[in-house]
């Protein structure tokens, strides 16, 4: 009769077992597809072939997803890794794979995407979106990929943050909290070290794709940069010193020197007539030469000058008489001591979205030591043409004495050495700071009067 | 840069056009060459300049008839370029102050980053370094025209002017690299047009 029950199969009835393990494996089939009908769609674009070309408005103004596996970063990796040694990056990896630093199988538990941009790489979980890391352009030192059998590897090479990062050192004999500028355990040499991004991709395609399209971020990162750096020499370069400066030592004195250009001319600038000239955009790269010529034979600096009259052209045109009143009252209370930070966020909100990038045209009146914090600002807002991320790379040019200004005279024209024109600048150092605290209240008023004339205009037929 | 300055104070280098550089770039090393001190030679030496002092870009119009007689078939702002890098004294400040000569010696180093440019245009990554370089030689060169300005005795308002037709040919300069990095046309003539001083 056992043998009957055994062999008869009573429907409906479903071994446990089966059930338990069957259920198991469906579930989590299920599981599969219901993340993968879950998940969102990529923000993704149309390459052009065959050499995955992107508009680069997209890399500057908008970002592009793909979906990669991310195995893990390593840390402490000495920063003279050859990126293009096939053997030298595969044995890190491997190292990292047997020590577990990097994941082993690949599995959906590593999907992730990153979010391309001409500012950053972002790279978060495909699931729920949790950031997993960020790296600024500026950080990749290079890209490469290397097809390991069937695992198609894109591995990035970027700084190492100082504060550490979330993986442990792949190099037993540095410290884990090795940094760029601290010392290697094993004798006192200093070591650069840098961490690898490891990806992987499904296919060759997908690989050349991705490096093709972050080289074209550094084209364009880089391009701008260099661009900007040549601006930046002309416009430093312009200013026509009136006398020595003993201010220029140390700071980016091209601020100083616009001080002193504008300090002859501030009265002849035609604000009033420059309404007649044809306006310009802040981002115009060309300036409008000066309407009127000034009345006096002082130096007055042409970039410095036609920037400042652009800049007012240009308010008149984009704000109403009372935001250009504001916009002087919040320059006023800037030169009196309100912070950096608070001047940005006011006139963000005196601009709003659509014409935030009028402060782009502010960046030549910024004086040095709020500079970088305006930039960041800029960044973060999201005006292009930021600066902050594609500097560092370079560098600021920064205007150092150069040996002709060590030579020049002082105030008096007498040659002499740095000594003999120290003590007559000690002088100078505080009229200066007058004269420039005077430019602008010259230029706030200017400003205002800007704002009342439109006011009349508005009224009178 | 260097013949602007001059002007006050070398009566060799009259023309300051930017067309005039066919004159002291490609026709100087000529009659230098010659090293002829025939009254002929000299004779017409004196008719180049003459000529392009009164009609500026003559002599590049003669040139390049010649060229197209000839069917040389070389890209004239190209060479152009590549040959500005030499050094000419027609071009060059003959005082002996020392910020004199260092104007000098900017203004060559100058010039000889510029005549790169051709040869380094088509790859990407070493035009971008000689556009640094560029900058940093403008600004050496801007830097020392300031110190020179910074003493009373050469505050010239023309000298100035002419700094500031410098400086805005620099802005074109770079407005047009930035078309070109855009479009990525290579217009030679284009880009040097800015920067025949």
């Amino acid at each position: 009769m056992d043998d009957d029950v055994k062999k008869v199969k009573k429907p409906g009835l479903v071994s446990p077992f089966k059930r338990v393990f069957l259920k198991g494996e469906k579930g989590r089939d299920k599981k599969a597809q219901e993340k993968a009908t879950e998940r969102r769609a990529l923000h993704t674009f149309s390459l052009s072939q065959p050499d995955h070309r992107i508009d680069p408005d997209i890399l500057l103004n908008d970002y592009i997803e793909k979906e990669v596996k991310y195995l893990g970063q390593l840390t402490s990796v000495p920063g003279y890794l050859n990126p293009s040694s096939r053997t030298e990056v595969l044995q890190l990896i491997d190292n990292a794979r047997r020590s577990h630093q990097l994941a082993g199988q690949l599995t959906s538990e590593q999907d992730a995407v990153v979010s391309l941009s001409a500012y950053n790489i972002k790279l978060v979980w495909r699931d729920g979106e949790d950031i997993i890391l960020r790296v600024p352009i500026h950080d990749i030192a290079a890209v490469s990929y290397i097809r390991d059998d069937s695992l198609h590897l894109v591995v990035l090479k970027t700084a190492q943050e100082s504060g550490g990062s979330p993986c442990p050192s792949s190099c037993p004999d540095l410290n884990k909290s090795q940094t760029l500028s601290s010392l290697s355990e094993s004798g006192g040499v200093l070591v650069e070290v840098c961490c690898l991004l490891v990806l992987a991709v499904d296919n060759k395609a997908a690989a050349e794709e991705l490096c093709l399209l972050l080289s074209q971020v550094f084209q364009i990162v880089y391009t701008e940069s260099t661009i900007d750096f040549l601006d930046r020499a002309i416009f430093d370069g312009a200013t026509t010193p009136i006398r020595h400066l003993s201010l220029c030592s140390d700071d980016s004195s091209s601020k100083v020197d616009i001080k002193e250009a504008f300090e002859a001319d501030i009265n002849t600038f035609p604000f009033q007539d420059s309404v007649e000239a044809e306006g310009n955009s802040p981002l115009a790269s060309t300036p409008t030469s000066p309407q009127t010529k000034p009345a006096s034979e002082g130096e007055l600096s042409t970039t410095a000058a036609e920037l400042l009259q652009d800049y007012m052209t240009t308010l008149r045109t984009k704000l109403s008489s009372q935001e250009i009143q504001q916009f002087a009252t919040l320059l006023r209370e800037y030169r009196n001591g309100a912070s950096i930070h608070e001047f940005c966020i006011n006139l963000r909100q005196l601009y709003g979205d659509s014409r935030k990038f009028l402060l782009l045209g502010l960046r030549a009146f910024i004086p040095e030591k709020d500079s970088q914090h305006f930039e960041n600002f800029l960044e973060t807002i999201g005006v292009k043409d930021g600066r902050g991320i594609i500097t560092d790379s370079f560098g600021r040019y920064r205007r150092t004495a150069s040996s002709a200004s060590d030579s020049t005279t002082n105030g008096n024209g007498a040659a002499g050495g740095s000594e003999d024109s120290a003590a007559s600048d000690e002088g100078q150092e505080t009229s200066e700071g007058d004269e420039w605290d005077r430019m602008i209240t010259d230029i706030s008023n200017d400003i205002e009067a800007l704002g009342c004339s439109m006011d009349q205009e508005a009224v009178t037929p | 840069m260097n013949v602007m300055l001059m002007e006050n104070m070398n009566s060799s280098a009259d023309s300051t056009s930017p067309a005039s550089m066919a004159l002291y770039t490609v026709m100087y090393p000529v009659f230098n060459q010659k090293d002829d001190t025939s009254s002929a030679a000299q004779t017409l030496k004196a008719a180049f300049i003459k000529a392009e002092k009164h009609s500026p870009g003559l002599t590049q119009q003669i040139l390049l008839k010649i060229m197209q007689k000839e069917n040389i078939q070389v890209n004239y702002h190209e060479c152009l370029l590549r040959m500005a890098s030499e050094e000419f004294e027609a071009l060059m400040i003959d005082r002996k102050e020392p910020e004199f000569q260092s104007l000098n010696k900017k203004a060559h180093a100058l010039k000889r980053v510029l005549s790169t440019i051709p040869d380094e245009i088509l790859d990407k990554v070493r035009f971008l370094q000689t556009i640094k370089d560029i900058a940093g030689a403008i600004k050496e060169l801007l830097d020392t025209v300031n110190a020179i300005f910074k003493m009373p005795q050469y505050q010239n308002k023309r000298a100035m002017e002419q700094k500031k037709e410098f400086v805005k040919c620099s802005k074109n300069f770079s407005d047009t690299l930035k078309v070109y990095f855009k479009d990525g046309k290579y217009d030679m003539a284009f880009l040097l047009r800015h920067f025949f001083y």
